[in-house]
């Protein structure tokens, strides 16, 4: 497909560079003339200098014959202008980054008045990241298909845990009932996925699929039952903070914000009522002594800068915080937060980044079966995806144990209708159902491309 | 400084004066009595306003400080010239006996020198609760709806006439909110007039009580005020609109425009009603002994604090006699006075608010010292600007309150007269306790108290700072 992005920033360049890794041809535009140099150095693109909202520019860059137009620059003035001119020219599929709060309540007239497919908000995105964390507290990520009837979340085993040193296979029936399934494990920098004769160990991040209450339940068999988180502490009064403190104030619990600038802060106050404003420098330890972090139930890490948030949230988990989130937009520190003890870590680049490729993986699937819904998961490792089983696809009615898959794929649940399905020998695929399939690789395109003999056949 | 469109602006008022007289002038011929008193009255200030009117043709050079000016100069020329009929009809004592009778009404304070009010001529007692319903709504803003050639200027005039802390217009021009403010306020008066005549009164004390009333003024053509009819239905009448007429105005306004529910969310009206309700509550209960049965001692009550709330200063009563629970409650309502936008006086309820919601976010930055918190008023947000103003104002109010009663002390009444006297005139409530109680007068102050009065009841009305700018050397400077 021929792609535009235009404005190179971290979206951008993220987007850029799976959209080209995949085989798309990608134009990118861009104002300043170092960073365009830079990618050009880096990844196999078109780069052109200019002002994407101006038509001359478009046509230059091909938007006639072009099927997608990404538009992530700094202004969201410039995207949705960018992607109003783009849809005049006949690009059929445009997608523009929009941040401003305050055009966040008319977002649906927008996108039909301005012709544009999908408006994507990273800051908004990852504060519902971040509040589903904290409603259910036990698990380090959560991502949710089907409507929210299923659930992807991760843990960490702990040594305590029952789970450490079994073969899943010998786990009691009060867990084998449940309706939940692993779909993932990663244990040091490799990924896999478990079948019966799997013994998971300490430290392992575990991934498992599930119905929210089937989730629920399993964390009370692991003793993590979790209270209620009611006082969350907040460094960095930016975007995100400000989109996570409607959703937290909605849900009843009491916020405490820390930030550097005066005049933000006097706008938070006006803007939260509920919420306590605090003025001051959030990695000053003092401060948050004297603010009492200690005796938070969750302490999330938003500053501009990632190496604060990580740092800060060691010392918030360090001081025995319950629950600690950090922002990081930095993929290799990820994992150096998880090692620390961590967990939970919230970047809304590589957030957006997923919702747009999301988008297009559909678009090129949209005669076979739709992909709904796709996660990275284990840091860009593996893809959680939802895919709606068309007429078309192939292997309907046949049962899973008769099927042959691809290595590293694993069918996690089926969703038909209101039903939720974790998958046995017996069961079968059935037109219109919701199939959510973990894959270790990334390309996978179509529901076609999971079995073995259709490799290299499909897409 | 632009004397010469402030001169001509006033000019334009002082012939709405005028034109206000013909009113009484022919309620006086109706009733066929003297009217000389009005015609020469009418005379003098027309010869005084066509100087400034036909004579200057000024630039139109107008901000906030020629409005203050103005509106400052209007409302002592108003007094200067209202009080020529009073004067000319020889029978309110020495002309500043009539300047301070003729401010106590335009600043809607009700306070007099009259010791003895029934007999005098009708038209008369007629332009002194005229005052009132003139004042009550400002004179200013009445010139701007009539006169809206004014132009931008009627906009800096509003704003220094109209009370409260935080000031908004109801339509996007000012001759146009005006306007509204006028019709509301005529139609409210109108309607009071006509309750009290279904009521039993006479037209002439219906029409008069119901001017009062409006302006939350207070002149009764009575010596014992309301209580003076023995009809508790008019009583009941009165309270009524005595509440509604202490109401911002722009509640009716959204009221009519299908707005009530955004109107029923303002904290001030809460705050008032919620105020009135306890202290009626609990002065009935103090007053339980006085009179017979809960509905009584309700009745005197509710009418007592809805006339000293409102700032009107009626009384169906004579309080001086209820126990002090009552009469220091009383006075300290006095002071919180009405809700801003009204025509109420006091420091108003939404200025309390606004100190007891700042005193409250003092306290709390001791716990958090760096805690960032705004202080909200109807939900919205006050900028510090607006706090500092509001806090300087009390102050000035109590400073006003103390330095003056020194300088009224000298007339060596007793220290509750010369308090409540000074605290119910820059109040515009009207009475207040002992010898300037319900059932006396301020005849026997020297005639600097009566000046010094004067000034605390104009301070009042107009909310301080348009009066204390005629005191500052900078605004009499041309440049």
């Amino acid at each position: 497909m021929n792609i535009i992005i235009a404005g190179a920033g971290k979206v951008g360049a993220t987007v850029a560079e799976h959209l080209s890794d995949e085989g798309h041809s990608v134009t990118i535009v861009d104002i300043s003339d170092s960073t365009l140099e830079r990618l050009s150095n880096q990844l196999d693109v078109m780069c052109l200098k200019g002002n994407c909202a101006s038509r001359d520019l478009l046509m230059e860059a091909g938007a006639r014959e072009c099927e997608v137009l990404i538009a992530a620059t700094g202004s969201d003035e410039i995207n949705l202008l960018c992607c109003h001119c783009a849809h005049r020219i006949g690009v059929p599929y445009t997608v523009a980054r929009v941040r401003s709060a305050e055009y966040a309540s008319d977002l649906d007239s927008l996108k039909r008045d301005l012709g544009i497919t999908l408006l994507i908000n990273p800051e908004l995105a990852a504060a519902v990241e971040i509040s589903r964390l904290l409603r259910f507290p036990s698990a380090a990520n959560i991502d949710t298909f089907a409507r929210g009837q299923v659930e992807l979340i991760s843990f960490h085993i702990q040594e305590a845990d029952f789970l450490a040193g079994h073969s899943l296979a010998s786990l009691s029936s009060k867990i084998q009932d449940l309706p939940v399934l692993f779909c993932a494990v990663e244990r040091g920098s490799e990924v896999f996925i478990p079948n019966g004769n799997t013994v998971l160990a300490k430290d392992d991040r575990v991934y498992m699929a599930g119905t929210p209450n089937g989730v629920h339940q399993f964390f009370k068999l692991l003793g993590r039952h979790s209270h209620r988180i009611r006082n969350v502490f907040i460094i960095g009064g930016g975007r995100i903070a400000f989109y996570l403190l409607i959703q937290l104030e909605r849900l009843g619990m009491s916020c405490k914000v820390v930030d550097k600038s005066e005049m933000r802060c006097r706008q938070l106050a006006e803007d939260f009522p509920h919420s306590l404003i605090i003025h001051g420098d959030g990695t000053d330890p003092e401060l948050l002594t004297e603010e009492r972090m200690a005796a938070s139930d969750a302490f999330i890490a938003l500053t501009d800068r990632d190496e604060d948030n990580l740092i800060i949230s060691l010392y918030a988990h360090q001081a025995g915080v319950p629950k600690v989130v950090a922002k990081s937009n930095r993929q290799n520190y990820t994992s150096i937060a998880h090692s620390a003890g961590v967990e939970s870590v919230v970047s809304p680049k590589l957030t957006t980044a997923g919702q747009i490729l999301r988008l297009i993986r559909g678009l090129q699937n949209s005669k076979g079966s739709a992909m709904t819904a796709l996660y990275r998961i284990a840091e860009g490792r593996a893809e959680a995806m939802e895919f709606v089983v068309a007429p078309t696809t192939q292997n309907l009615g046949i049962p899973l144990k008769d099927l042959k898959l691809r290595r590293g794929i694993l069918i996690a649940v089926i969703v038909r209708g209101t039903k939720v399905i974790i998958p046995e020998g017996s069961t079968t695929l059935e037109s219109g159902d919701n199939v959510i399939v973990v894959a270790r690789d990334s390309g996978i395109l179509d529901l076609n491309d999971i079995y073995a003999d259709s490799f290299g056949a499909g897409g | 400084m632009n004397f010469k469109l402030v001169a001509r602006i006033t000019g334009f008022s002082l012939l709405i004066e005028a034109g206000a007289m013909l009113i009484p002038l022919a309620v006086s011929l109706l009733y066929g009595e003297n009217p000389i008193p009005f015609l020469c009255s009418i005379l003098i200030i027309l010869a005084a306003a066509c100087v400034p009117v036909f004579l200057f043709h000024p630039k139109k050079d107008f901000f906030a400080r020629e409005g203050f000016f103005t509106v400052g100069l209007i409302w002592v020329l108003f007094g200067v010239f209202g009080a020529l009929p009073f004067w000319f009809s020889r029978q309110f004592g020495p002309y500043v006996d009539c300047f301070f009778e003729t401010i106590s009404g335009f600043t809607t304070t009700g306070a007099t020198i009259l010791t003895a009010i029934e007999g005098l001529p009708m038209g008369l007692l007629f332009w002194r609760s005229f005052t009132h319903w003139l004042g009550g709504m400002g004179v200013l803003i009445l010139t701007a709806a009539l006169l809206p050639f004014l132009g931008i200027s009627s906009n800096f005039l509003i704003r220094a006439e109209s009370p409260g802390p935080v000031k908004s217009k109801l339509v996007p021009r000012a001759s146009q909110s005006s306007k509204i403010l006028y019709t509301i306020y005529l139609a409210l008066t109108v309607l009071e007039a006509l309750c009290l005549r279904v009521a039993g009164l006479n037209w002439y004390d219906s029409v008069t009580h119901a001017m009062s009333t409006a302006g939350t003024g207070g002149f009764s053509n009575m010596n014992a005020s309301v209580g003076s009819f023995g009809n508790p239905t008019v009583e009941i009448i009165i309270t009524v609109f005595m509440l509604l007429f202490s109401v911002n105005f722009a509640v009716y306004f959204l009221v009519l425009t299908g707005k009530a529910k955004q109107a029923m969310k303002s904290d001030e009206l809460r705050f008032f009603l919620i105020m009135v309700a306890v202290s009626t509550v609990a002065i009935a209960w103090n007053i339980r002994d006085i009179y017979h049965g809960v509905g009584e001692c309700v009745r005197y009550a509710a009418f007592q604090v809805a006339s000293i709330v409102s700032t009107t200063g009626f009384s169906s009563a004579n309080y001086e006699l209820w126990p002090e629970f009552s009469k220091v409650l009383l006075v300290v309502l006095t002071f919180i006075g009405a809700c801003a936008g009204s025509t109420g006086g006091g420091i108003k309820c939404s200025r309390i608010l606004i100190l007891i919601r700042s005193a409250r976010r003092e306290v709390r930055s001791i716990i958090h010292p760096r805690a960032v918190s705004v202080v909200r008023l109807d939900g919205a947000p006050l900028s510090e600007a607006t706090l500092h103003t509001t806090q300087c104002y009390f102050i000035i109010n109590l400073f006003l309150v103390f330095g003056m009663a020194i300088v009224v002390g000298l007339d060596n009444f007793s220290f509750g007269t010369t308090l409540t006297a000074v605290i119910t005139c820059i109040s515009n409530v009207g009475p207040g306790l002992e010898m300037v109680g319900p059932a006396g007068n301020f005849a026997a102050f020297s005639v600097l108290s009566k000046l010094v009065l004067s000034f605390l009841m104009v301070l009042g009305r107009l909310e301080m700072f348009p009066i204390l700018v005629l005191f500052s050397r900078s605004a009499w400077k041309r440049s």
